[in-house]
């Protein structure tokens, strides 16, 4: 590799360092940061000459390509009322947003029958009210990501959004979550064995299950793609579809139509029961719509099942709002779209005074 | 500053008052995600309570010991003595709380 004069060594380290320069002029980085992206070098050097002491790991990935420069200012998870309201609110205010969730918005809306008591909109489908918001959105210029979250991570001034697979990551200065009402409860025995053998994310966790026995419950087609991703890895991969309609995995993916009662193991979980048997794996893999709030950002605060906001939106973390049904009744679409507004605007006003300081 | 240990050098921990380890592998994301909290905390600590970083597949005999079934898993010493432990990720506040709670 060329190395400029000005930097007579560089040692890379195993471990999630932030780079670093000796006195001796001596760069130090870590090989994650190298081998997620050959430039970072060029980067990390950069941000060393620039005198930037401790950095941090960065993994910016938009589009499969790496960014590492961009943080949003506003990233929004959720494309019901209460997300598009308030990324409609934020763009106003010429904020830079990412708005991630379903291309197709909210299945919440889509399927309504009749929405009576939307202002503006008299008496409409859900397919209308779709139609109508879409047409809003993009004559605002957003662009929906159609991703899901799967681990948000407050890192203290920022928030670390991943989607996928370690390097799938993007960051943004505040949050909004609007992701709607979180599924009812889980299986019996989900929250105790969630990390120590269930988990909500194949593509983020199945380095863990090389080579062993999974089983994936889906609740969507889209998951099929995840099962097969693990089938790649794993020695054996047990397909759970929760939906009607035909299934399309890879071949190695053993499909099997039952459904899931719970979950039991010792230290860690080991035996997915159904309604038709017993499941002896090493990993459960509960890919749902929807994931319950305080799972998505570790830390947040929930009361009965549901985001804790002030009126202004702000949950118990700096930087981090809630939206619409996620933060509780009435669960009215109405409502949803104008917390979108108040935290959009709160979230402008976070940022106003952070860069203020 | 968080020192990389390895189990031989576990006598380290024990000599230390006040102590954290951090249980985490390579490929785990919510422990790349927490590195960072625990390096400036670390800082901000300036050896009141001294932290270590532990690769799970490095030492998995140190882990053993330590019962460590999920990762990120941060383990609170006195003198070696496990007095806590916390679960994943974990927000800056959630992890000076955790340290307030359990070191004063």
């Amino acid at each position: 590799m060329n190395v400029g004069d000005a930097f007579k060594k560089i040692i890379i380290v195993r471990e999630t360092a932030s780079p670093w320069y000796t006195e001796e002029g001596v760069l130090i980085m870590s090989i994650y940061d190298f081998l997620l992206d050959r430039n970072s070098l060029e980067y990390q050097k950069s941000r060393a000459r620039r005198g930037i002491p401790t950095g941090r790991t960065d993994c910016v990935k938009q589009n499969g390509r790496r960014n590492p420069m961009s943080r949003y200012d506003i990233a929004i998870i959720g494309t019901g009322p209460a997300g598009l309201e308030a990324a409609l609110t934020a763009k106003a205010r010429n904020k830079n947003i990412l708005l991630i969730g379903s291309a197709d918005l909210s299945a919440k809306v889509t399927k309504a029958h009749t929405i009576q008591n939307y202002l503006g909109l008299s008496n409409v489908s859900g397919r209308e009210m779709q139609e109508a918001f879409l047409k809003q959105i993009e004559s605002a210029g957003i662009k929906i990501t159609d991703e899901q979250a799967k681990n948000i991570y407050a890192m203290g001034d920022y928030f670390v959004i991943q989607t996928g697979e370690i390097d799938s990551m993007v960051e943004a200065e505040t949050l909004i979550l609007a992701t709607g009402l979180s599924q009812t409860k889980g299986l019996p025995g989900e929250d105790q064995f969630l990390g120590k053998g269930v988990s909500y994310c194949a593509t983020c966790d199945a380095a863990l299950f090389r080579g062993k026995k999974t089983a994936v419950i889906g609740y969507a087609p889209r998951e099929e793609n995840e099962a097969d991703f693990l089938s790649e890895l794993a020695s054996e991969v047990l397909y759970f579809p929760q939906y009607a309609g035909e299934v399309r995995t890879a071949p190695t993916v053993k499909v099997i139509r039952e459904k899931p009662v719970g979950i039991l193991g010792d230290l860690s979980a080991r035996t997915l029961e159904t309604d038709g048997g017993e499941y002896e794996v090493d990993g459960i893999f509960i890919l749902r719509d929807n994931i319950a709030p305080d799972k998505l950002v570790p830390g947040l605060e929930l009361d009965a099942g549901h985001v804790k906001v002030t009126p202004q939106m702000e949950t118990n973390i700096p930087g981090c709002f809630a939206a619409g049904d996620i933060t509780g009744p009435p669960y009215q679409y109405i409502k949803a779209a104008g917390q979108g507004n108040v935290a959009a605007l709160a979230a402008v006003n976070y940022l106003a005074a952070k860069r203020k300081e | 500053m968080v020192k990389v240990i390895h189990e031989a050098e576990f006598g380290q921990v024990k000599e230390c008052a006040a102590a954290v380890i951090d249980f985490s592998a390579t490929w785990c994301g919510p422990c790349k995600m927490l590195a960072p909290i625990l390096e400036k905390i670390s800082e901000e600590m300036n050896g009141k309570i001294e932290f270590f970083k532990a690769d799970v597949d490095e030492n998995p005999n140190l882990a053993r010991q330590f019962a460590i079934q999920s990762i990120p898993a941060l383990i609170f010493l006195k003198s070696g003595e496990e007095v806590g432990r916390e679960i994943g990720f974990k927000p800056e506040a959630a992890v000076k709380s955790a340290l307030q709670r359990l070191f004063g």
